[in-house]
């Protein structure tokens, strides 16, 4: 990567409804993709009907890791602004949960670090939600 | 020596505490401290969990040596998103 090309890099855990005109991946005039995934609040899990969802975080270190996981991702897939942006609260169905995005110059570049970007906040970034069920019970997942 | 250890989800609730502080042996591993907590507060749920451990806001092997003062976070298997 040659110096003249920034790259951001923007994460934030919030327990306010995400705004997703105010977050950006980045733009720059020389990138022709962006990228994006929004994670939604549905209404079913295993078969039970879900009425909403609180999501307890790790406050210190979920910012920690989602920052990792978009540098790993901008310096393997070449791409250069990643976004992640997650609610924690209680959240209803239909609400936006976790929204993140790429810039990139191209589009193959950019779907691919999509997908491993959603698939390494999942896996690593220290957010627990608890389900909360029609019949009143609530569950850690 | 003494470390403070951070407590979430299912863990914390069924501990009824966000963070505990114990005295534990010195070269006592992350794995090791986490285990004796368990055992003494009798929580049986997350034996067959892939629980992973955080010290300094960082993922530490479960082998991880720990020293006074440190902040061990019990990370259970996480499911944000």
């Amino acid at each position: 990567m040659s110096k003249t090309e920034a790259t951001t890099i923007d994460v934030s855990i919030t327990d306010q409804p995400i705004d997703i005109a105010s977050v950006r991946a980045g733009a720059s005039s020389d990138c022709g993709a962006v990228a994006e995934f929004s994670g939604v609040v549905r209404d079913n899990n295993d078969g039970q009907r879900v009425q909403g969802l609180h999501y307890q975080c790790y406050r210190e270190m979920a910012e920690a890791e989602a920052r990792r996981v978009a540098r790993e991702v901008m310096d393997e897939f070449g791409v250069r602004g990643v976004c992640i942006v997650h609610r924690v609260g209680d959240l209803d169905v239909g609400d936006l949960a976790m929204y993140v995005a790429v810039t990139a110059g191209h589009r193959r570049e950019a779907f691919a670090a999509i997908q491993a970007l959603v698939d390494r906040v999942k896996d690593r970034v220290p957010i627990w939600k608890k389900e909360r069920y029609a019949d009143g019970e609530r569950r850690w997942l | 020596m003494t470390v403070e250890v951070l407590l979430f989800a299912s863990l914390r609730e069924a501990i009824g505490e966000s963070s505990v502080r114990l005295e534990v042996p010195e070269g006592a591993t992350v794995s090791e401290v986490a285990g004796a907590l368990l055992r003494e507060r009798e929580i049986t749920h997350m034996a067959d969990l892939p629980v992973r451990y955080a010290v300094d806001e960082t993922f530490v092997p479960d082998g991880h040596i720990l020293r006074d003062g440190d902040r061990v976070a019990i990370i259970p298997p996480v499911s944000g998103g």
